[in-house]
């Protein structure tokens, strides 16, 4: 297919572009396969707009026949040479939640562009989307495409413990469809045994392992629910399974992110959880997690209240406080504590999952291993974690991030997991201001990215889909890119000082805060602040350079200073 | 591995937790007997007590009362438990249950802090064994009450610094260029006697004669007639102060008062209307005019009048008390936000900053402005002091942070010992309000909205305000100018700016940057507001505060002097560094590098 037969009009001078905090520029306009641009007249960088026309969630056009108006206006006012005739409007709304105005002269032209920019930004076939045409000249399709292969991480737990064991009993996505080839298992369960266990488990996600906890030798492993269904089936493999993860006499616990109530119900569609009498070692614990549309709306309602500019901002918490994201920051994180909790305080093994385990589940597992690995806290490390966590683990991102809040279309599967973990981690970066190497920026730049890439990282919704489709070949890795020597430059926390501690958060309601800098992004001057933090940025960096480049020395000595001795009440 | 205070997430639902405990019999020592003492401090009373921790439940400890503090510490408990609370931030103390009370201690004291935290002890129910220890704390608690002497009084702390030479209103005068061809200074108040609550010195129209300003004192509610706060230095453009107008129910005018503000208005030339902010909500001025009061009606021809919505020092009062009850002692969490929201604190918050952006903007734009309230010491000062805040960078800095305090509230009279009720035991006297707590916040949302424009940090902040109510130092006494005087509390007293200003790296914020000619203009939204949980949540030990980022940038800059002098020694021993390797340490500086780190802060 070619994208020119969704153009019609491909430029159009004269139009003026509107954006908040901004004055009215007047420019030219020109739609391509992929991109809106904008240029202004007087060549001002500022009055630049290159925007992909995947990041558009939703358009609001309008146009009036000036002709009739002009008519009456040149009676009364005699002003006629303005109304050359017709003209348009209309309204983009991006995923990024930017909302940008054009105002188009001429109704036809207005009515080509915005159509072209609903054919365009709705495009569902993968290949033909931005990152299979994104070739800038720096990067090459040669190099590696991801941080680290399933092998890497492995051997690191393998010089730990021989327990575990790097299975491809998954080499060709048949047993599991949503899962990487490669999963790392117990040593003493074989491949038949995990074939039979994944028949029993929703979408034949077995329980693997993601993170080994060094301390104390303990695991964090997910899945999706068990199958034992209205007849309480059960499956010998999959108990075996769950029992060579702990040590024979040992507890394990199980985080279920659906209420009990909830579990139970999944047994009339065939699902269920792990019954005591069959998992007598595991002891299970429900946390109720909101997921899918009950969080789109959440964010629906948030960035409405977000972004009402009215003077009278009366209740503005109470809009805050209805939304709910906020609670839905607080539980999650307090559930993310909670797994941790068990796994270094409690000293105990953990299986996550809640239904599909696509989901709550991996937010969960990323949130507790930031909390307790500080390898996960660098910058690299960061990366390659959602990269296993997220990418590889099958969190369907072309689902999930199809739309965000903005859009009209009857929304199916779109649910903003990841936005929700990304909050997440700003929270933690914003009690922990030392303990993350990364800072706000990189946060912001993962929002937009998930939702509109010149990268492939994000396309598809499983690994097998993107081989399928060689997304690996023919895009570039975004991890890849942030991890270079340039952009990390931008990304890094110059005030980052490693500690080997937990870093425990606070789940108390005035402990969290709305995320201003995504939720605001585009709708307050934080220009002062903006400043503000380029010039602490720079001070700091300045600072560092000059004086210490030797920060890893001198943070050794500082993790064994505990973060607090006395409780001071 | 340790970890900091935890937050339980779900502790009840762990089935093996806290079976850790280790009782360190060898470790008795002599209890309390290293407890710190301030020169001047002595020791009234020992006693073992339980203290109810709202948070960990009862902890077994000795409590020590001296002239000057409450001082707790657990002996058993582990970690141990101590906190050490000033009298002077005690408002109340009351006796919980009786002899005969039943169930797990229910008889002691509670005691009620000014400080956004209650503290509640329990004793043996046996031989009225609370009855010394309440009237000990009755009697140094509310020592004024008493025939007793405040602390500040009896404290013989030395310090390098002398804080009460921070403040000499003649020199500040001249800072901003005064007098002038359009304003003099006069000692007319010298011995208080034009306005008993005014400094000794102000400045006034210089058209206007020492007569002319008799005549209008008797117009103005107790004598505070119009003077002036600041002026522009290029503008000329001025914030003058002043109270309410005794207009009363006849609408009463007052020719003299009239043709004074004139004055005001011409002396700059670009004001063609005077705008007088009157921070009351409209309604309440004009209710004050059954009591004698009112607000300038149409009879001041030059003027404009702008209401500012600010609320009385009651409605205050109540609001931080609703605010108390949903963060102290645990945080309302269902409903937080709403029940942020339905104590209206940030909503007041937001109409005071607002209503000193208006008086910021109306006087940058190079017009005048009178500033009222009903008597002008509460409203006024916060809107005066935050708009010089805005206008004048002179403030922002650590110094002329402590000038604007003495002279915007100390030296005009806003009445801190009513208004916290120092050394008095009548807690619910409806002078008291939090209305410097208050314009302290709108600072602190100040510091947030703008960094790098301050050049102290919020440990200022915090220290301020821990000493508006300890009594340890004379700063804070007393209603106005004349009775510090009267009491001598610049030879009696040490003023709190001596402790400030002899450990100034402290206070200081690392990131400010100088930046002379800006105005900042916070952003007054709800949405830009946020909730000092630094200050009023600070009791609670499952709210994590604010990591000291600052800490570690100073951390830096000592490293980098330190790199930038291992340099210099280097290169003067001859032995070139290469400077390109810099970033690996040769073995040995490591460790050096490491003592010396935490030594400096």
């Amino acid at each position: 297919m070619e994208f020119s037969e969704h153009i019609k009009t491909a430029n159009v001078e004269d139009v003026i572009l509107t954006q908040p905090f901004h004055p009215p520029v007047k420019g030219t306009l020109c739609v391509t396969g992929h991109h809106l641009l904008f240029s202004g007249r007087d060549g001002d960088s500022s009055a630049q707009l290159l925007l992909l026309l995947r990041n558009i969630d939703a358009i609001e056009k309008s146009v009036e026949n000036l002709v009739g108006c002009s008519g009456l206006g040149s009676r009364s006012s005699g002003q006629s040479e303005r109304s050359t005739g017709s003209s348009g409007t209309i309204t983009i709304k991006c995923k990024d939640l930017h909302i940008l105005q054009l105002d188009v002269p001429g109704m036809e032209e207005c009515l080509n562009i915005a159509s072209s920019i609903e054919a365009l930004s709705s495009l569902e076939t993968v290949t033909e989307m931005y990152p299979f045409f994104y070739r800038p000249s720096f990067l090459s399709l040669q190099g590696q495409w991801g941080l680290s292969p399933a092998e890497q991480d492995f051997a690191q737990i393998k010089a730990l413990s021989d327990r575990w064991r790097l299975s491809e009993v998954n080499r060709d996505y048949f047993v599991c469809p949503s899962y990487p080839p490669a999963v790392i298992v117990p040593r003493s369960i074989d491949d038949e045994t995990l074939a039979k266990s994944a028949k029993f488990r929703q979408g034949g996600r077995f329980p693997v392992l993601c993170y080994y906890h060094r301390e104390n030798g303990k695991v964090i492993m997910r899945s999706s629910q068990p199958l034992p269904g209205a007849n309480r089936k059960r499956c010998k493999e999959d108990e075996l399974l769950l029992q060579a993860v702990i040590d024979g006499s040992e507890l394990g616990y199980i985080i279920d992110t659906r209420s009990a109530q909830l579990a139970q119900q999944a047994r009339m569609t065939g699902g269920g959880f792990e019954s005591k009498s069959n998992y007598t070692s595991w002891k299970r614990l429900h946390r109720n997690l909101e997921r899918g549309k009950v969080l789109q709306e959440s964010l629906i309602k948030l960035t409405e209240a977000c972004s009402d500019q009215s003077h009278n901002m009366d209740r503005w918490l109470s809009k805050l406080e209805n939304s709910k994201w906020l609670s839905h920051v607080n539980s999650v994180l307090a559930t993310a504590g909670l797994l941790a909790e068990c796994v270094e305080r409690e000293g105990c093994s953990v299986l996550v999952h809640g239904s599909d385990g696509t989901d709550t589940t991996l937010l969960l597992t990323t949130l507790a291993q930031l909390i307790l690995d500080p390898q996960c806290r660098t910058l690299r490390g960061f990366l390659a974690l959602l990269e296993r966590e997220w990418v590889q683990a099958g969190h369907p991102f072309q689902q999930r991030c199809a739309h965000s809040a903005h859009s009209h279309a009857r929304l199916k599967q779109e649910s903003p997991i990841f936005l929700l973990l990304l909050d997440c981690v700003w929270q933690l970066e914003r009690q922990f201001p030392l303990a993350l190497e990364f800072g706000e920026p990189l946060l912001l730049q993962l929002a937009q990215d998930a939702y509109a890439s010149d990268f492939g990282t994000f396309l598809c919704n499983s690994d097998k889909e993107r081989c399928a489709l060689g997304v690996k070949e023919k895009t570039h890795c975004l991890f890849q890119f942030l991890c270079r020597p340039s952009e990390r430059d931008r990304f890094i926390n110059p005030l980052y000082q490693p500690t080997e501690l937990a870093i425990w958060p606070s789940v108390q309601p005035p402990s969290l805060q709305l995320w201003q800098g995504l939720f605001f992004r585009w709708t307050q001057s934080g220009q002062y602040l903006q400043e503000a933090r380029e010039e602490i940025r720079n001070l700091v960096m300045q600072c560092c350079r000059r004086g210490c480049g030797q920060s890893a020395v001198q943070l050794e000595a500082d993790s064994s200073i505990p973060s607090s001795g006395v409780v001071d009440c | 591995m340790a970890s900091a205070s935890i937050p339980a997430y779900s502790s009840n639902a762990l089935e093996n937790s806290s079976t850790k405990n280790a009782s360190r019999e060898s470790l008795k020592m002599e209890p309390l007997s290293d407890m710190p003492l301030l020169p001047g401090e002595e020791r009234v009373i020992d006693k073992d007590i339980i203290y109810i921790c709202p948070f960990s439940g009862a902890v077994k400890g000795k409590v020590v009362i001296t002239n000057y503090r409450l001082y707790f510490r657990s002996v058993e408990a582990e970690p141990v438990v101590t906190f050490d609370v000033p009298l002077g931030t005690i408002s109340r103390v009351e006796k919980m249950g009786g002899a005969s009370s039943r169930g797990e201690n229910s008889y002691g004291l509670d005691i009620t802090c000014k400080d956004m935290r209650n503290l509640r002890f329990a004793l043996k129910q046996e031989g009225h064994s609370r009855r010394d220890i309440f009237d000990i704390l009755f009697r140094h608690a509310f020592p004024l009450s008493h025939g007793l002497q405040l602390f500040a009084f009896l404290s013989q702390e030395k310090f390098e610094e002398n804080g009460w030479n921070v403040y000499n209103p003649m020199q500040e005068f001249r800072r901003q260029g005064l007098p002038n061809d359009s304003w003099r200074i006069t000692f007319l108040n010298e011995n208080y006697e034009l306005c008993d609550t005014y400094p000794a010195l102000l400045a006034v129209p210089f058209k206007a004669s020492d007569e002319d300003l008799r005549k209008v004192a008797t117009f103005r509610s107790r004598g505070r007639i119009p003077v002036l706060s600041w002026i522009h230095p290029e503008k000329q453009a001025v914030i003058t102060r002043c109270s309410q107008p005794l207009v009363g129910m006849s609408g009463k005018r007052n020719r003299d008062d009239e043709r004074y503000l004139d004055l005001i208005r011409e002396a700059n030339g670009g004001t063609s209307k005077l705008t007088i902010f009157d921070a009351r909500p409209n309604v309440n001025a004009v209710a004050n005019k059954a009591t004698g009061g009112g607000y300038e009606g149409e009879d001041y021809q030059n003027a404009e009048l702008v209401f500012l919505d600010i609320h009385n020092i009651h409605v205050m009062r109540e609001s931080l008390k609703k605010l108390k009850d949903i963060v102290y002692p645990h945080v309302e969490e269902a409903h937080w936000l709403s029940s942020l929201e339905s104590t209206h604190w940030l909503e007041h918050v937001k109409l005071v900053l607002a209503g000193a952006i208006q008086v910021a903007d109306k006087v940058s734009s190079g017009q005048s402005v009178l500033v009222h309230c009903s008597d002008g010491w509460d409203r006024t000062a916060q809107l005066t002091s935050l708009s010089m805040l805005m206008l004048d960078s002179f403030y922002r800095t650590l110094h002329g942070f402590q000038v604007l305090l003495q002279k915007e509230w100390l030296g005009f009279g806003h009445k801190f010992g009513s208004r916290i009720g120092h050394g008095d035991k009548n807690h619910a006297d409806a002078d008291r309000s939090p209305i410097f707590l208050q314009f302290i916040d709108c600072v602190w949302q100040m510091t947030k909205q703008f960094p790098t424009a301050f050049e102290f940090n919020d440990r200022l902040l915090l220290t301020v305000l821990d000493h508006l109510y300890s009594c340890r130092f004379g700063t804070f006494l007393y209603n106005c100018e004349s009775a510090r005087d009267a009491n001598e509390v610049k030879t009696k007293t040490v003023s709190l700016w001596s402790l400030v200003n002899s450990d100034r790296s402290s206070y200081i914020n690392p990131f400010y940057t100088m930046e002379s000619s800006r105005v900042l203009y916070p952003v007054a939204s709800m949405r830009h507001l946020e909730l000092w949980v630094g200050y009023y949540i600070r009791w609670n030990p499952r709210i994590r505060h604010q990591s000291p980022v600052e800490q570690r940038y100073r951390e830096l800059l000592a490293l980098k002097d330190q790199y930038l002098k291992k340099l210099e020694e280097l290169q003067l021993s001859g032995s070139a560094p290469r400077l390109s390797n810099s970033t690996a340490p040769s073995p040995a500086s490591p460790t050096q590098r490491v003592t010396h780190m935490h030594t400096p802060f």
